[in-house]
């Protein structure tokens, strides 16, 4: 069981996790919180979020956000994919979900995670992470933690340099 | 110039750390080499031939005396005893451990030095006219808005793991110092009409496997949309660059597949949904960096001095350097130095620590503590006396950094090529040694007048290549170092891209042939020509038939 | 015949490999023939040492004029120094293995481009 990290409160603590990630050619389980692909969600999640499930959608990097827009009030999460480290979509992804989408649910750093990006993902707004490096709570806090200043302002309500200096 | 405060040194002394940490993981086993080195190069480390080099960012170019001698010192004490500045500004180092890394960030963070994203799929250092605040053709000062986007780009949470590499470059003169058009994106300050100050936008220019001189997509950007236009044009790029092949990554394919409008409306879409009041920066933050870069405490002299004149005439090589590497400044009674790096024997680019030292103690003296490093692999003392050029000139003489070429044939560009770089497929600096040898003597080299060669040992093009009046590319034919010629290119304000001449030849036919080149332009030439200029008047033709007669 | 290469993960130096330990100079290598599987099962325990050296491979070596040296100009160049600088590296200490790798004009399949190695 792969860890879950959650951010809540400015506080970094370890989750269960509670949802299921349904790969396209798996069944839906008969119960239960999932997770499905947007292609799937956009073929089957009505009638699941109709029946009363809990589902979130797997957002793929070369998937716009933006197709989510009228559904993002009734999913509980949405889980950004880095396939690889190396690549950086999901941070605009994310960053488009909270500021021009004005997503208020969970969105969760899913796939190639290490805490190297942990403070990359925070202030993009990212919420819950699933380390693939086996970080803990106390790694990804002090990674996320590590630098005490920010240049720019993001997702995140840290204050830029600019602001500090005031 | 901009003094870090004590925020800025808190955050590289806090990159520093992290890095310790991740050389401390990677030596124990936790990080393997696929995880770590995006970490090392994210910090200017790379591996190669020998040994690590490091690349330290010299921010647009710019340096106080301090900061040198430190890089002076680090060279001595963690290297061979040289550095060498590249066509980024910046300096690299070639026989560095990386058990010493940490070390060398604590010490380059105590002068305010990092190698912050000086490698990566990030936003790099970023390139500025060498002569800013020094050159009276400037409507602005380019640093101001090179310490911005610095600021700006610096661990951008967004715009940190790009398609690709990716290069800024910003000037604010008629003349570009700056190759701005083969940027990723190059910044053009100029003034509207009505004197409003605005950036000429201009998108998608670059070398490497494919060249391009990037097109403008805006013509005058408010000066104050500055941040919130990059973070539009970064955000298409961020999500539409190509991610599956990595010669197709750079910025400049998704302009040239999308075409200059199609891109450029994609970006004034996005930038019309971004809230642009948190996304720009606050004229209290801009005011407070453009204090940094107010005018210098210049002395009020006479246009002419008669210390120097004197000097001049009673020493032809003073005359000489005076001619070719001192150039007019916006004060009357100050000049502009430029200091060769590319003396005839010497690896284009390289100084020793001495050297560095020499020209540190210079700053402090003559130069109002001041130094730049240009694109073309050259140091700037931007603010000298007139009347103290004859005593700078005597120090670099002294120090071998007196080279009077600027412009000139054998002020070449060259990347470091085989002789260490583990991406290169030939060497680059013996080719630029043995044309500098050829064309040594002064008095022809001026005769020829400007003539930018420039060498690159593999298609990445770091020693711009594409855009040398003369352009060496060296490649690998079947196990054997080949060379091949273009002509007609330009990185300036008039960019172009140099054209193949013809086959490839081995190493020792190269001098030959530029010699060929040469005779053609001389025996072609017409009043003030340059040679850029006789090559496009006549097209490559005679060019051609001059280099490659014997074949026929 | 086949030589087995890396950079030591420590200080970036070329190293060989020979008998299970890494050594500096590319006289000291051990060469396998091209078919001895040996060379194969030390690249695999090389491999197994991501803490002491990165990116093993094996390069191909050939005899030139009394002396051994690799094939292509690439490693020619690591078992050497730079070439511009004929003081740095592992040439500094010339003698005879080293000028046979500066000599190897045959051995890769070339004519001009050794010119340009500097003799001191």
């Amino acid at each position: 069981m792969p860890t879950l990290i959650k951010l809540a409160d400015g506080r970094f603590s370890a989750a269960e996790d509670v949802f299921t990630d349904i790969a396209d050619e798996d069944a839906i389980p008969a119960a239960g919180a999932v997770i499905l692909s947007l292609t799937r969600f956009q073929a089957e999640g009505d009638a699941l979020v109709g029946a009363g499930r809990t589902v979130g959608v797997r957002v793929q990097p070369d998937e716009a956000v933006e197709d989510l827009a009228y559904d993002l009030p009734r999913l509980a999460l949405v889980a950004v994919v880095f396939p690889k480290y190396r690549d950086g979509r999901a941070y605009t992804s994310a960053t488009l979900l909270r500021q021009r989408l004005g997503y208020g649910g969970e969105v969760r750093a899913v796939g190639d995670v290490l805490r190297e990006q942990a403070g990359f993902m925070v202030r993009c707004g990212m919420d819950a992470f699933a380390p693939a490096d086996g970080a803990t709570a106390e790694d990804w806090a002090a990674a996320a933690g590590r630098f005490r200043h920010v240049y720019q302002r993001a997702v995140d309500a840290r204050p830029p340099v600019f602001e500090e200096r005031g | 110039m901009y003094r870090y405060d004590a925020i800025d040194r808190e955050f590289v002394a806090d990159r520093a750390a992290e890095f310790r940490g991740q050389v401390a993981r990677r030596l124990a086993g936790e990080l393997t080499e696929d995880q770590f080195k995006p970490l090392r190069l994210m910090n200017g480390l790379y591996l190669q031939l020998h040994a690590y080099m490091l690349r330290v960012a010299i921010p647009y170019g710019s340096m106080d005396s301090r900061q040198l001698r430190r890089l002076a010192h680090i060279a001595r004490t963690y290297d061979k005893g040289y550095g060498h500045f590249t066509t980024r500004q910046n300096l690299q180092l070639n026989w560095i451990k990386l058990g010493d890394t940490p070390d060398i960030l604590d010490q380059l963070a105590e002068v305010d030095l990092h190698a912050i994203q000086t490698s990566g799929n990030c936003i790099r250092n970023v390139t500025a006219d060498p002569y800013a605040g020094a050159t009276a053709e400037e409507i602005d000062d380019p640093r101001v808005w090179s310490e911005v986007i610095r600021q700006w780009s610096t661990l951008h949470p967004e715009f940190s793991f790009l398609p690709r590499k990716f290069k800024f470059a910003v000037t604010a003169s008629a003349k570009d110092r700056t190759a701005a058009r083969v940027h990723d994106i190059g910044l053009v300050l100029r003034r509207s009409r009505d004197g409003a100050l605005g950036f000429e936008v201009i998108v998608g220019g670059g070398q490497g496997r494919t060249p391009y001189v990037g097109p403008t997509i805006r013509e005058h950007l408010p000066v104050g949309s500055l941040l919130s236009y990059l973070q539009a044009i970064l955000r298409v790029y961020n999500r539409h660059g190509r991610r599956d092949n990595i010669y197709k990554a750079r910025i400049k394919i998704l302009v040239a597949a999308l075409g200059k409008e199609e891109f450029a409306r994609q970006v004034e879409e996005e930038w019309s949904k971004i809230d642009s009041a948190p996304a720009d920066l606050p004229d209290t933050e801009l005011a407070r960096i453009r204090g940094a870069f107010t005018p210098l405490a210049f002395d009020s002299l006479p246009a002419r001095s008669e210390t120097f004149e004197a000097a001049k005439a009673a020493s032809p090589a003073l005359a000489r350097f005076a001619r070719n590497n001192v150039k007019p400044h916006k004060k009357p009674g100050y000049a502009i130095v430029e200091i060769s790096l590319k003396a005839h024997h010497a690896t284009p680019g390289d100084a020793s620590a001495e050297q560095m030292e020499t020209v540190a103690d210079l700053a402090e003296r003559y130069s109002l503590d001041d130094v730049r490093a240009t694109h073309e692999q050259n140091l700037v003392l931007p603010h000298v006396k007139l009347d103290d050029l004859p005593a700078v000139h005597g120090a670099l003489e002294a120090a071998g950094l007196a080279t009077p070429n600027i412009g000139l044939i054998s002020d070449i560009i060259a990347c470091p090529g085989l002789d260490y770089c583990a991406l290169a497929n030939a060497r680059a600096i013996p080719i630029a040694q043995a044309i500098a040898q050829r064309f040594e003597d002064a008095d022809r080299a001026e005769l020829i007048g400007e003539l930018k060669i420039k060498i690159s040992g593999c298609i990445n093009a770091c020693g711009h290549h594409h855009v040398g009046n003369i352009g060496i590319l060296g490649v690998d034919k079947k196990g054997e170092e080949f060379y091949q010629l273009s002509l007609g290119g330009s990185g300036q304000e008039d960019a172009s891209l140099a054209q193949i001449l013809g086959p490839g030849m081995s190493a020792d036919k190269v001098p030959d042939a530029i010699e060929a080149l040469v005779d053609t332009y001389l025996s072609a030439r017409t009043g003030q020509e340059r040679f850029l200029d006789t090559v496009r008047r006549l097209g490559m033709a005679p060019f051609k038939e001059a280099v490659y007669a014997d074949a026929h | 015949m086949k030589a087995l290469t890396a950079n030591r993960l420590i200080d970036g130096e070329v190293v060989f490999w020979k008998a299970g330990a890494w050594i500096e100079r590319f006289a000291d290598a051990q060469f396998f023939a091209d078919d001895d599987a040996a060379g194969a099962a030390a690249v695999e325990t090389a491999k197994g040492q991501p803490t002491v050296i990165v990116d093993p491979y094996l390069i191909d070596v050939v005899e030139s004029g009394g002396g051994w040296a690799p094939v292509s100009y690439r490693e020619r160049l690591r078992a050497l120094g730079p070439t511009n600088e004929p003081t740095h590296g592992k040439q500094a200490e010339g003698g005879a293995s080293v000028e046979a790798i500066r000599a190897a004009a045959g051995a890769a399949r070339s004519t001009g481009r050794v010119d340009l190695i500097r003799r001191k």
